[in-house]
């Protein structure tokens, strides 16, 4: 096939991804509530000033009147305890809690796939010991270990997101290794290596396109699933110092309120929410994309 | 003449989001009882698209569009499918062919196992992997005919010693299976002559031991529960009534399962399947694809049908159990009378064993003729290169077949071989031509060699 | 026989998980020095002479002053002797045992009735969900897992607090029982109920039906509240894992031998899309062990969970250390058991 053959192959192929994700109205609401939350947490970062935040890392505490209002024309959210606008609070803690999620993907994301990929590349004993290094961390479930990490290194969010980040690698190792496995198996890498090509150059230009777009879809998903747990955890009580804003700690600053302001909890928990729906939502759009049967 | 089978002008179509595909486009058949019918073809012509839709399990992106498939005359098996397709111009409507579907499931539990049945084409993935073999055989008996199940048992417990005695004696004098059943009839004890027949015709046993196993067929005693659970279903009625209670239906059930086990037994070693009362509990992950395939086509057995689609049963084994399978498929035509649609891609294998070969091309039966004939005198192009391109013993030169099959979604106007055709004409091009009968049985549709 | 003996070679993979497990903690504990051991027995407060004895007698009794690695081997001999530890929590202060069997009972009802919650429910709506698939029922089903998997386990909590707690008032939602309604139950004490420490079945033993209800009535909301965080992944899982079954030859095969539909999905469907199920129900331990710690926090239900936070927020290394096993060894437990039950279901695995 000639140069400008591929071009149009490749465009046909493009046009059909994007035609397949449109065709999903779910997918496409989904995309445009992320971006929301991008739009926001890049606001807060880089020109607070611009929609009226003025201390964006912190939440600004009205000591006087620590009782949770109902919203109100001053307080779109109403208030929590003690004496927090609710509104802004979210704005803020929207991009700690989306710096924080997207954190943790990113390094078990990054450190798993390498894991996987390069072990399965390698195979033989060395692979068999990944493998079970993967098994034992596979097994800990997140709450002991960001117990352990909480006791050992303290409670904040850094640490809450290594532990987390710990617990997740093995997830991706796992699956980018099954994935290179199955991909290996195909002929058309056995034709690149019987043509001589590098082990190095196997891998990456032939193995990885293929085994990573499905890691792209898990990083999706995960993302809302992090960010859940995550302010779950904040929730309990794994963070720093009182100050800081983020949304699962916003919800537990109303707990003692919830029969006469249950906004106080609720809100920020709907926050948390739709962002996990619409992320899931981009992440189902993005499989009927990828997977073949699907498309058809 | 009766036709087992007819089918007409039948159309399918896949709608997928690349395109239509036209799978099938006017296919006509007759089958006669039994004979062997091999369908032949390229991979992508349509054949097994075609026993598919015999069977009416055809996937929910796929609709006839024209043609009925009459089951013994009088019984169109794709009405349902037909009704559900789109007419011109109208888009597809996949709940719509889902709800068909599941229509055309409900009522085809009548034919399907017990009048028509189908061999798939990898044993690998065709049986369940979380049931045993014993069962996945036993409970297509069992949804069918269980009557003759009960009255197997209910037959031991009343035979005597004697009377076992008595029937070896008929066989060894030569006495053909009707004599045996009138035998056991007069005496009562319908449902003792199958498993004596059974038991008589097995291959890898002696004499001796074949007597012995028989005479050890009888006194055999029946729990109370047992005994009511047999007696209902041996008398032709279902397990109902108080029988429902989830717990005591298992228990009937498994009363009937555990006959069906030993029916199961007798099948696999018609089969020629070693230790078939080992092989009953076993898994299928336990067994070779040979194995497997031969459990497959006990199931399709099992009751008996009067027709049974092979998808290339053998493509996926290896030429030495290849070899049985076919030796199997003869026997059983001779035995049963059963008619058989043999689909490969293989010539070869379809020369081993068909009475009657139909050719297949882009969707459409383009020869039909007997056995013979096709090697002999083929007529159509398509069949001429087919069988040029078959390696012998005698090391001819193989000659392929130019250009590659059609893209399904635009088939080629007029006869679709035009492209590749060697002797097409402008005729050829533009018309449709149909089936031509040139000779006694030797059916073609091309015009040049159909005039 | 085949499955005898993977069940045996499971449980004797077991005890190398046990040791690695009790090593791991161990050594986490101590990562910050060997006075935290000593800070779990000697109150801050205590300075000067008396420290020093208090000090040099811990020392001996847990033989301080040896290697670490002779310290896990005694250390251990305690923890198999039951002897796990002192805790100081603004909960509960005291032996550590006293503290799991006070708390322990608690959070095992709630995640058993869950659990069983979630396979009655979770089973059948993913095998119809599949069935119909796209069905007005299939999608409302969809929409309903999804929002439930997408919302935090507290969310829920308090929705159903608000709920049927508070509007609808039907149901209570703060501790295990009414505490002026066991102050007279002679095998309640201290908190702890006997014989088998779950005050429900106490109760039922006991022939208090009113007591008994009354823990009925406050098990509900936690449960259900576990059980909806849990249940939402389940029904996706099975329902793309039956829908796959659903497209496998050996199903076609199924249909082609003319049983009824039902036996279909029921017999041969089933069974098979519950394998991944099966297999991640492992996870659902973890989650249902997560959940615990969220669930009795909000409806101050005196579980594991609720002590462990505690514990956490005032850096109790006693409590930590010993809720980490604890936590570690339900969830070898629950692994085995799926590891079995798997074993009994798929009899490929077996060899």
């Amino acid at each position: 096939m000639s140069e400008a053959e591929l071009k149009t192959r490749k465009w046909e192929n493009t046009r059909l991804s994007l035609s397949v994700f449109f065709a999903n109205k779910a997918a496409v609401i989904g995309l445009i509530i992320v971006m929301a939350y991008v739009v926001d947490a890049l606001l807060v970062q880089f020109a607070p000033q611009a929609i009226g935040i003025h201390s964006p890392g912190t939440l600004v505490e009205n000591f006087y009147n620590t009782v949770p209002s109902p919203p109100s024309l001053a307080h779109p959210f109403g208030t929590t305890y003690p004496g927090v606008d609710l509104f802004t609070s979210m704005v803020k803690a929207v991009r700690i809690d989306l710096f924080y999620s997207v954190l943790v993907v990113a390094i078990g994301a990054a450190v798993g796939s390498i894991v996987g990929v390069v072990s399965a590349n390698v195979g033989g004993l060395m692979d068999e010991i990944v493998m079970r290094i993967t098994d034992v961390f596979f097994s800990i479930p997140y709450l002991i270990l960001a117990l352990a990490v909480g006791f050992i290194l303290g409670r904040s969010l850094l640490n809450m997101s290594i532990a987390l980040a710990i617990v997740w690698w093995p997830l991706y190792a796992r699956y980018t290794r099954s994935q290179t496995l199955s991909t290996k198996e195909f002929t058309f890498v056995e034709a690149a290596k019987a043509s001589g090509v590098s082990r190095l150059k196997i891998m990456y230009k032939h193995i990885l396109p293929n085994a990573l777009p499905p890691v792209f879809i898990q990083i999706s998903l995960d993302l809302g699933s992090i960010m859940v747990i995550f302010s779950t955890l904040a929730f309990i009580g794994f963070i720093e110092n009182a100050s800081i804003p983020e949304l699962g700690y916003l919800s537990s600053l109303g707990l003692n309120y919830i029969q006469t302001a249950p906004w106080t909890v609720i809100f920020p928990g709907v926050a948390i929410t739709l962002f996990a729906l619409a992320v899931n939502l981009v992440g189902d759009g993005l499989r009927d994309v990828m997977d073949p049967r699907r498309r058809s | 003449m009766s036709y087992t089978l007819q089918v007409s002008d039948l159309n399918v179509q896949f709608y997928t989001r690349r395109g239509i595909y036209k799978a099938l486009n006017g296919v006509d058949l007759s089958l006669k009882q039994g004979e062997i019918f091999g369908v032949a073809g390229e991979s992508g012509c349509g054949k097994t698209t075609l026993g598919l839709t015999i069977m009416g399990l055809l996937p929910k992106n796929a609709a006839v569009t024209q043609g009925e498939v009459l089951l013994a005359g009088n019984r169109d098996l794709t009405a349902c499918l037909r009704n559900a397709a789109p007419s011109e111009g109208e888009k597809f409507n996949i709940k719509q062919s889902e709800e068909a579907i599941k229509k055309l499931n409900r009522e085809s539990c009548d034919i399907r196992g017990t009048k028509i049945s189908m061999v798939f084409q990898d044993p690998m993935t065709s049986l369940n992997p979380v049931l045993q073999i014993g069962f996945q055989i036993a409970e297509t008996i069992i949804a069918h005919q269980p009557r003759p199940l009960a009255e197997r048992k209910i037959a031991r417990t009343k035979v005597t010693h004697d009377d076992l005695g008595q029937i070896i004696k008929l066989l060894k004098e030569g006495a053909d299976e009707q004599a045996i059943n009138k035998y056991a009839e007069s005496k009562n004890l319908h449902g003792i002559e199958d498993q004596v027949l059974s038991v008589w015709r097995r291959n890898d046993l002696g004499e001796t031991k074949k007597e012995k196993i028989i005479l050890s067929l009888h006194s055999e005693k029946l729990g109370s529960f047992e005994k009511l659970v047999l007696e209902r279903v041996g008398s032709g009625k279902n397990i109902g009534g108080w029988m429902r209670i989830p717990g005591i239906n298992r228990a009937a059930k498994n009363v009937l399962l555990k006959e069906g086990y030993i029916k199961a037994t007798e099948l696999l070693s018609m089969l020629e399947v070693p230790n078939p009362d080992k092989v009953v509990r076993m898994y299928p992950h336990e067994l070779s694809g040979g194995m497997r395939q031969r459990i497959v086509i006990a199931i399709a057995l099992a009751n008996n049908p009067e027709l049974v689609i092979l998808d290339e049963p053998t493509s996926a084994l290896d030429v030495t159990v290849q070899a049985q399978i076919l030796e199997l498929t003869r026997h059983l035509k001779h035995r049963f009378n059963t008619s058989f649609i043999f689909i490969s891609h293989d010539l070869s294998v379809l020369s081993e064993v068909c009475d009657r070969i139909g050719i297949m091309y882009a969707g459409r039966i383009v020869e039909i003729a007997p056995i013979d004939a096709v090697f002999s005198r083929p007529l159509h192009p398509y069949t001429r290169m087919l069988t040029k391109a078959i390696p012998t013993i005698d090391g001819n030169e193989i000659q392929g077949i130019g250009g590659t099959v059609p893209d399904m979604r635009n088939v080629p106007i007029g006869c679709s071989f035009n492209p590749r055709c060697p002797d097409a004409t402008e005729k050829c091009r533009s018309a449709k031509p149909s089936m031509v009968e040139v000779e006694e049985g030797h059916f073609v549709a091309c015009f040049p060699k159909g005039d | 026989m085949r499955l005898w003996v993977y069940i045996i070679r499971r449980l004797l993979l077991l005890i190398p998980t046990l040791i690695g497990l009790t090593f791991i903690v161990f050594i986490l504990s101590h990562v910050s020095g060997t006075n935290v051991i000593l800070s779990e027995y000697i109150s801050p407060k205590l300075t000067g002479a008396a420290r020093q004895i208090l000090v040099q007698q811990l020392t001996n009794q847990f033989h301080l002053n040896q290697p670490i690695y002779i310290q896990y081997f005694y250390w251990l001999w305690q923890i198999l002797q039951g002897n796990w530890g002192v805790t100081n929590t603004p909960i509960f202060s005291g032996q550590v045992n006293t503290a799991i069997a006070l708390f322990l009972p608690n959070t095992l009802m709630i995640s058993i009735v869950a659990s069983i919650l979630i396979w009655v429910i979770g089973v059948p709506l993913g095998v119809y969900s599949a069935v119909n698939r796209d069905s007005p029922a299939d999608h409302s089903l969809r929409i309903g897992s999804f929002t439930l998997y997408a919302m935090p386990i507290y969310l829920i909590g308090i929705v159903l607090i608000l709920l049927v707690g508070v509007y609808l008032k039907i149901l209570p939602f703060s501790g295990v029982v009414n505490p002026v309604s066991v102050s007279s139950a002679s095998w309640y004490v201290n908190g702890i109920s006997y014989p088998t420490h779950i005050i429900l079945i106490d109760a039922i033993i006991h022939g208090a039906w009113g007591i008994a209800s009354d823990a009925f009535l406050h098990l509900i909301l936690p449960s259900v509240t576990l059980a909806l965080a849990i249940v939402a992944s389940m029904i996706r899982i099975l329902r793309s894992s039956m829908l796959e079954v659903l497209d496998q030859d050996y199903i076609r095969l199924a249909r082609s031998k003319g049983i009824s539909e039902r036996s279909v999905i029921n017999l041969h469907a089933r069974k098979n899309a519950l394998l991944p199920v099966i297999t991640l129900f492992g996870y659902t331990v973890a989650g249902l062990l997560g959940g615990a710690v969220v669930v009795e926090t909000i409806f101050n239900y005196p579980g594991i969970g609720y002590w462990t936070t505690q514990a956490l927020l005032v850096s109790d290394i006693g409590g930590i250390m010993s809720a980490a096993l604890l936590f570690g060894l339900i969830l070898m437990f629950a692994n085995l058991i799926v590891d079995i039950v798997y074993a009994l279901v798929d009899p490929r695995i077996r060899y």
